[in-house]
């Protein structure tokens, strides 16, 4: 397995907060980033998407000619879409299941379930389109997108590097001016995280993590990019402790430029996740020596961040679950982490030792075959 | 068409709409009053009224035979008969299953798009069930209602409901208790769905208000909360003095 590095070790961290921001009323969830930030993980998590997607085009995926490069991501985004109907699946199970046992039937309204068992023929169109999306699984239905359009970003970047950024802002900032969202359905509404808008920071990610280009510009003005970010994560920790957000009705419009959406990722949100990555950026090296284990471990999950984030949005609803039926207490609460850190742990590591099984399997001759003996 | 009626101005200003005999409860067990003073002002320049109806699975109307028998639809017509000729226009944003956190974020976001002259919020059910801490839920409501206040949108709390099985459970009872000191420190109106139900229920045994899995609404149920809704936004529209809060 590859070596610890920076990206790992902080999409190990993205989803251990999400972990724990996905539980309503845990005690720990005032411990986590976001009560000191504008922004939160999910946005590090696309960023870090982003980074990884042209780790993979500019690494082992380089030599690729176009097709296969296309033939490659796209089987990728159709795994993440598996994962996100079996994960789906598997959560609807676990909420009919404990309304079942504990004859508790408003569980089945938990995170906008209710379609399924109330509305099963539309809404199991929904979830196969994912215009249907449970709350607190809304992320990898993003990432399915991010990644069905990858192709389009990493053969741009190889034919028109300048193109990719101004497509990416045009959307962008038409999605945000004109309020365009994905609509959900049945269920009327909208998508949570908007893919018109975050793509964007998708591919900035992308960019930032390259050497050319903005990434090679931000890489040769790191200390002043810094330097700027300071005040920035400074204000953006008062929003977040004070909870602070701008009169929507007398900013100018267009509205949703000014305000502190999530689902648009309103530029305010956007500039602060930058901020947070230039101040950021190079501290692994400096503070991994010192946190050796735990490190250790966030990479783990990093390194495994599909299958971790599978399971930790069934270990969030089974932590949801508990509480119900025991009630908010503390020590609960922290055994429901510590059972949650453990096997996401043990989950990664599992996978790992699977690959290793494999490869290890790969390498020895295979041995004769026996003579059929009759 | 009638010309609209003046909030406070009107010279015989719109009784409040009656109740039906199956949603008939004393008004006490249905909300003090409470100022609404943007749609006042709105009413006042006759202009169209924009409400947007957030909440779980009471404002999405499960349980309902269709969409137009949600509380929110209902809620629309009988308001539009009582204020008559007055455009009311109301968005139903109800999320199933949601806990008042999230619900607070989605209102920020929905009240920047369709700049709403009133909110009203169904909430605390689930908060109750996920075992959110009553400080940690009226800390996010308070905050939530500063924020409408402060951007001059008006704000309805609408309670959790009664059911037997719910009615002794503690975090249920937090919670409720938690909606009612809130609304009586912020001023605001709250309809205390608990007591309007509990009265039928205990009035009305035979009166099913909720659907087969009895959690949910079904078209009665959601008529009396359209009904009990309708009254208390115009009692307190027209109201020339305040009663106080009677728990």
């Amino acid at each position: 397995m590859r070596a610890q590095n920076e990206i790992d070790f902080w999409r190990g961290f993205a989803l251990v907060t999400i972990f724990i921001n996905h539980i309503p009323g845990i005690y720990f969830e005032r411990f986590t980033f976001r009560n000191v930030s504008l922004s939160d993980s999910a946005e590090l998590f696309v960023f870090l998407a982003g980074c990884a997607l042209r780790i993979l085009v500019d690494g082992s995926a380089s030599a690729l000619p176009a097709q296969w490069l296309l033939f490659r991501l796209e089987a990728r985004a159709f795994h993440v879409y598996v994962a996100q109907i079996f994960v789906t699946e598997m959560a609807i199970a676990l909420l009919a299941a404990a309304a079942l046992l504990l004859d508790a039937p408003y569980l089945l309204d938990w995170h906008n379930t209710s379609a399924i068992f109330n509305d099963p023929v539309k809404a199991h169109i929904g979830l196969v389109l994912l215009t249907h999306q449970l709350g607190y699984f809304n992320i990898l239905p993003l990432y399915v997108v991010l990644l069905f359009i990858a192709p389009a970003v990493a053969l741009l970047q190889r034919t028109a590097k300048t193109i990719l950024l101004l497509v990416s802002f045009g959307i962008y900032a038409w999605s945000l001016i004109y309020g365009v969202n994905l609509p959900t359905w049945p269920v009327e509404g909208t998508w949570f995280l908007n893919p018109l808008t975050w793509q964007f920071i998708y591919v900035l990610g992308f960019l930032l993590a390259g050497s050319d280009g903005i990434g090679g510009f931000a890489r040769r003005h790191l200390t002043l990019l810094r330097w700027l970010a300071l005040p920035v994560v400074v204000l953006g920790a008062i929003v977040g402790y004070t909870n602070f957000s701008p009169d929507p009705v007398a900013v100018p419009e267009p509205k949703l430029l000014f305000t502190f959406d999530k689902t648009f990722l309103a530029p305010a949100r956007l500039i602060h996740s930058l901020a947070l990555v230039a101040l950021f950026s190079g501290a692994f090296k400096i503070f991994q020596p010192w946190i050796s284990r735990s490190s250790e471990y966030l990479c783990l999950l990093g390194r495994n961040s599909l299958n971790v984030f599978c399971a930790l949005s069934l270990l969030s609803l089974s932590g949801q679950i508990l509480r119900f039926i025991f009630g908010g207490y503390v020590a609960l609460d922290a055994l429901i982490v510590i059972l949650g850190l453990l096997v996401m742990g043990v989950l990664a590591w599992a996978a790992e030792w699977r690959e290793r099984f494999r490869a290890d399997l790969a390498s020895k001759p295979l041995p004769p075959p026996h003579s059929a003996g009759f | 068409m009638a010309a609209p009626p003046h909030a406070e101005e009107a010279s015989v200003p719109p009784a409040a709409p009656p109740l039906s005999p199956p949603c008939d409860v004393p008004g006490t067990d249905i909300a003090a009053p409470a100022t609404l003073p943007n749609v006042t002002q709105a009413l006042q320049k006759g202009e169209k009224i924009r409400i947007l109806a957030i909440g779980s699975s009471s404002t999405l109307g499960l349980g309902a035979s269709s969409t137009t028998r949600s509380y929110p639809s209902q809620l629309e017509v009988i308001l539009e008969h009582a204020l008559k000729g007055v455009d009311i226009a109301i968005i139903n944003r109800g999320v199933a299953g949601e806990v008042a956190e999230d619900t607070a974020e989605r209102i920020k976001s929905e009240v920047a798009l369709k700049q709403p002259d009133l909110v009203l919020w169904q909430l605390g059910t689930n908060d109750a069930l996920a075992r959110v801490p009553p400080e940690e839920f009226e800390n996010t409501v308070r905050s939530t209602i500063n924020w409408l206040k402060a951007n001059r949108i008006d704000v309805v709390l609408v309670g959790v409901q009664y059911t037997s099985r719910l009615a002794r459970d503690e975090n249920y009872v937090a919670i409720r208790d938690s909606l009612r000191k809130i609304a009586a420190d912020e001023n605001i109106l709250y309809v205390r769905r608990y007591d309007a139900m509990r009265f039928i229920a205990q009035r009305r045994a035979n009166l099913q208000l909720m659907a087969s899995d009895n959690f949910h609404l079904n078209d009665l149920g959601y008529q009396c909360m359209a009904e009990h809704v309708a009254h208390a936004m115009i009692i307190s529209l027209f109201v020339k003095r305040l009663r106080p809060i009677q728990n």
